[in-house]
Formats: C-alpha cells, structure tokens, sequence
C-alpha cells in the first residue's frame, strides 16, 4: 500500500504537506488491524454475518461505481451478480466444479456477457441507458424464472457447496469472513489502481465531458465497454462468492430491488469517489438491522434517514471524511 | 366464430389495462419532460388512489365520479407538497432526483402497509351487468374503464393545448430557461404538473381498483409498465405515451392470450429493448439535442 501511495503522489503530490499524506497511510492500517481482529473479540454469529454482507455489498457498490466512472448507470446490476451466482451454483451442482474455480468463472461468463451487450446497449448515454439496463434485467430475472429445466424456476437452487481452499471449507461464518475481506481488499486496490491508471483519466475524462473526450482522441465506446465489462465482471464473481456463502438461490435472491440497493449506496455514500461505494455499503447494510426495534416502521426510517442524507449531504458520506481529512479531491469529478 | 369472440376478448382487456397503461404513462412522461425527473414513486400515488377510491366508495357509498374527483384532488395536492418539499432541492441533479423518489416510494408504501395492512382488498364493481353486440359480450364494469380513461385524457389534453397554464407548461417542457424569460413562473409550473401528473395516476389507481384488488402492493406493476410504456412511446412524449400505452396493452393482451403471460412479458421487454436500439427516442420522441 505504502509504495503505490508513493507512487501516485507525482500526480497530486507537490500541493500535499507530508503530513496530510501519513494522516490517511494511519487511518488505513488502524482501520485494517481492527477489521482483521474485530470478528475474534464477538461471539455473536449474526454480527459476523451483518459484517460478510457489508463486504458484500460493498464490492457491489464499487463495482457498480466502476461503471458510474464513465458515466453511465446500470439498473441492472444485479442482473449480473445473478448471473455469476447461477453460473457457480449450477457448476458446482451439476459439474462438480470447485467453487473457488466457479467464482473465477463466473467473472469471466460476466464480463464476457457484458462485454457483448455493452457493445449494443452502450450506444444510449445518460438516462436511456439507465432504461435499457432496467429492461435487460427485468428480461434476465423472466428467463430465470421460467428456465426452470436448468434453473429450477422459482424454487430456486438448494444445498450449493461452501467454497473450501486447499481442503478447508469456509463453512462457518468467520472463515468467509476472512475470504470477503480479502476479496475485498483486492477489488478495492485493484478499482483503485485501475482509477489511477490511464485508463481512469480516460474514464473521468469520459464522464466529464463525452464530446470532448471523443474529440480528445479517446475511444469512448471502447473505454465505457472496458469499465462496464470489469465492473459487471468483479459483480458476477462477487455474486458467486455470496451464493457458495448463503447457498441457496433462487430469481428472488438478486432483483430489481437490490439494483435500486446498489445505486443507493453509490448515492449515498459519494457517487464520484470509489470509496463512496464502500461508505454507502458500510451505513447502508446494518441499518434495517439497528431499526428492527421499530416494528413496521423501519423501513419508513430507512426512506427517511435516505431522505435527509440526499438532502443534507449531497456530496455523499466521503464528503464528511474528506473535509476531516481537508485532502482536497482527488478522484472527484465535477459536475 | 369461437375465434372471434376470442378475439374480441383480448381487444376488450387490451383497451382496459392499455387505458390506465395510459394514464399512467401520460404523467410519468409529463414529469420527465417538464422536470427531468423519473419518478419512482409514481406506482405509490397510483395505489393511494386505489385506497382513496376504496375507501369513499365503500364507506361513505358516495357515486364512483365523486370518489375518482376526491381521489384526484387529494393525491394530487398531495403531490404537489411532495414535489415543493423533496423533489425540488434535487433540481439540478437528476441521479439524486431520482433516488429521492425512491425514498419517498418506499415510505409510502410502508405507510400504506402500517395504515392498513398488507392483505389485498376485494373492491365491488361500481357497474353490473353486461353490454351484447350480436354473438359479443362485454361487461360494463370494463367499458366504463376505458370510457373514463378516454374522457379523463380529454380533459387532460384539452387542458394542456387550450389554456394558458397549459401552453405554460409545455413551453417549460421544451426549453425551461426560454419559458423563464417569457415570464413563466417555473417555480409554481414544477408542483403544478408534478401534482396533475400523480393525480393522473390516482385516477388510474381508483380506476382499477374494481377490477383488480387494492393493497399497499399494487403501484409496482404499473410503475413498471409505464416506465416500458414510456420507453416505447418516447421519454417526455404525450402522444407517445398514449400511443405506447395502448399497443402495449394490445400485444399484452394478445400475446398472453396466445403464449401465455410469462412468454408475453419477455416478448414485450425484448419488443421494446429492440425499439430502443434502433430508435433510442422511442416511437414518437424527439432526439434530445
């Protein structure tokens, strides 16, 4: 981590006094070692599972934030993270394929499948697109559901294996706690050193401004398919991992809804930023939960509480942090 | 001649649901075009209609147009305070616009949840009996929705070529910033058209609630289709809508007839994803520039 910081201070570095720099570089590892050691200190299950859907959800959310960087939104995104989780499931199910591999491959059949659809439905821009996806994942749950030779409709699949690392099955909750952290991590650093690279100035300048990234020079449907393809591709995996974790999965367990969800969290959390993904998925994920006191009215609490943070904080959450850190925007597209 | 009344069947359930297909997608269009805002919570006013229309005409046994014109004029303010108080800080930002709507949808519909409970209510027909042509029949309780439908649409037509609010918000629709310098107040057109534009949908929610049931669930449907209606017709587009409205309530009602309504739903998602590709303003919109 520290080396790649380094690396990436010749962008944005000579304005940075050193000491702005090490303040983050501390919250970083602060915020690692509890994540690590956290989950050893609570006994009880049902935090540790709170804290594998947070990860979840925030791979989610980044992902989906990938493809918001070049200024497209998909309403389909859980269309995909279906998509992985069917190609796992039913691999493992009916070819006996370890799960680990299936979540490999359900990257690949993803962002292979968004690769061929991105090359149609990425001609619309703007609000079309944000249609299209919405129709293509409305077609992909209808298939599902009535596929039922192959996807047992809606009952849904039963009995999906854990996946297990060099014999060890990630059975128990804590032990996919660690899996989800690390998937995380490297989702994480990988969209972060993607951002950074040449192809995130492409990305930023794409969404930005369309017409003059293309007058630019800078190939915008190939950029947008390369975003939309990884973003669906990092989805369809992480929606792999999460079915070999609740194994059980039917056209029910990813929807419309959970598109709406994703969005959501981008929102919320700071839509410009790849760690408003992971913010908005942080706050997000647990509240139903803290408002489950207020029977029947919890979900009128979360609109609401959804309500005052678009109101009050329309930059998102990461604009809190960013002005504790006074860090200046780095990855912040203006609009 | 089995065939035929067959036929006549799907025309007629067609025309229905085509008809609040319609009205549905009349308002959400007017709110795209005139606001940029795609409101989520449209399906929301569409079921507090139906409860409104429930409730008075089943309680208060009140007649059935005195129900339609309590349920629109309360929505409808309703809609207008919602627009004043939520929608509009989100002016200049449509993703945010957007979210908020579905805030406000998710509150409804848990509020309706809370109120009155989640179990589906049966509403009587306001009209019995049935209409025969020769070897047709057809039932009034259906007629009387696509005549009311048609007649509320008139008005709603005439209101937006014919009069000086309505000239005032089509001008806002084609360019807000030329409208302000007319000398139209924005600010009061914005609530006003998102208020007609829900309590279109209320209309249509008291409409259908004889003829489907009413419960807090209902809105979701309708919101779906008229998104589909909308996308067919062209965002922002009256007459797409009306067009859009009921030829997808006709090859609805054709295709479940023929395949079955699973099939029918894919075909019509794929019908419209097409239409979209090759003209992505849909059938009647225009190009944005």
């Amino acid at each position: 981590m520290e080396g790649s910081s380094t690396a990436a201070i010749g962008r944005d570095g000579p304005r940075l006094a050193p000491r702005r720099r090490l303040l983050p570089g501390i919250a970083l590892v602060v915020v690692l070692a509890a994540a690590l050691v956290l989950p050893q200190l609570t006994t009880n299950q049902f935090y540790i599972h709170l804290a594998n859907l947070m990860l979840l959800n925030s791979i989610f959310a980044v992902s989906l934030g990938l493809i918001a960087s070049v200024g497209q939104i998909s309403l389909g995104h859980a269309a995909f993270v279906a998509a992985g989780a069917y190609v796992s499931a039913l691999a493992a199910l009916s070819f006996k394929l370890p799960p680990i591999l299936g979540i490999v491959l359900a990257g690949l059949v993803t962002g292979l499948a968004a690769v061929l659809l991105g090359k149609v439905l990425l001609r619309l821009r703007g609000v079309y697109f944000v249609l299209v996806t919405f129709l293509a994942g409305q077609v992909f749950t209808l298939i599902v559901l009535n596929w039922e030779s192959v996807t047992h409709g809606a009952n849904g699949l039963l009995g999906i294996p854990a996946i297990s690392i060099f014999g060890l099955p990630l059975s128990t909750r804590l032990r996919f706690y660690y899996f989800a952290l690390a998937a995380f991590i490297i989702v994480v650093t990988f969209v972060w050193a993607l951002m950074r690279s040449q192809y995130g100035r492409a990305f930023r300048s794409i969404a930005e401004n369309v017409r003059l990234a293309e007058s630019s020079g800078i190939d915008v449907s190939r950029y947008q398919i390369v975003a939309f393809a990884l973003g669906s591709g990092i989805a369809g995996a992480a929606g792999a991992a999460m079915v070999h974790y609740i194994r059980f999965l039917s056209p029910d367990s990813f929807t419309f809804n959970d598109s709406i969800a994703y969005i959501t969290m981008l929102v919320v959390g700071g839509r410009h930023t790849m760690i408003g993904g992971v913010l908005g998925a942080l706050f997000l994920t647990p509240l139903p939960e803290l408002l489950r006191g207020f029977v029947g009215a919890q979900h009128i609490i979360y609109g609401v509480i959804l309500l005052c943070v678009l109101l009050f904080i329309p930059n998102g959450l990461v604009s809190i942090g960013r002005s504790f850190f006074s860090k200046g925007s780095e990855t912040e597209t203006p609009k | 001649m089995d065939y035929s009344i067959l036929l006549a069947q799907a025309v007629l359930n067609g025309l229905v649901i085509g008809a609040m297909y319609m009205l549905m997608a009349v308002g959400f269009t007017l709110v795209f075009g005139i606001m940029r805002v795609v409101n989520f919570a449209h399906g929301e006013f569409y079921m507090l209609g139906a409860f409104t229309g429930f409730f008075t005409y089943v309680y208060w046994e009140i007649p059935f147009v005195v129900c339609l014109l309590i349920a629109a004029l309360t929505i409808g303010i309703l809609g207008m305070l919602v627009e004043r108080t939520l929608i509009q800080p989100f002016r200049s930002d449509e993703m945010s616009g957007m979210i908020a709507t579905l805030a406000i949808s998710v509150i409804i519909q848990n509020g309706a949840v809370l109120l009155w409970g989640p179990q589906p209510r049966a509403m009587p027909d306001i009209v019995t009996g049935t209409l025969a042509i020769g070897p047709f029949s057809f039932p009034w309780s259906r007629l009387v929705v696509i005549a009311a439908a048609a007649l509320i649409f008139t008005a709603f037509w005439l209101f937006m070529q014919r009069t000086r609010l309505g000239r005032a918000m089509r001008a806002v629709a084609q360019d807000t910033e030329t409208a302000l310098i007319q000398g139209i107040r924005v600010n009061y057109i914005y609530p006003l058209a998102f208020g007609m534009s829900v309590a279109l949908a209320a209309l249509a929610g008291a409409l259908m609630g004889p003829v489907f049931s009413v419960s807090p669930f209902v809105g979701l449907t309708p919101m779906l289709k008229a998104f589909v209606v909308v996308i067919l017709g062209g965002l922002g587009s009256v007459p797409g809508a009306v067009v859009g409205g009921l030829l997808l309530g006709m090859i609805e009602s054709f295709t479940a007839t023929i395949f079955g309504s699973l099939v029918s739903d894919i075909l019509q998602l794929l019908l419209v994803i097409l239409i979209l590709l090759v003209r992505p303003a849909g059938l009647l919109g225009q190009r944005e520039a």
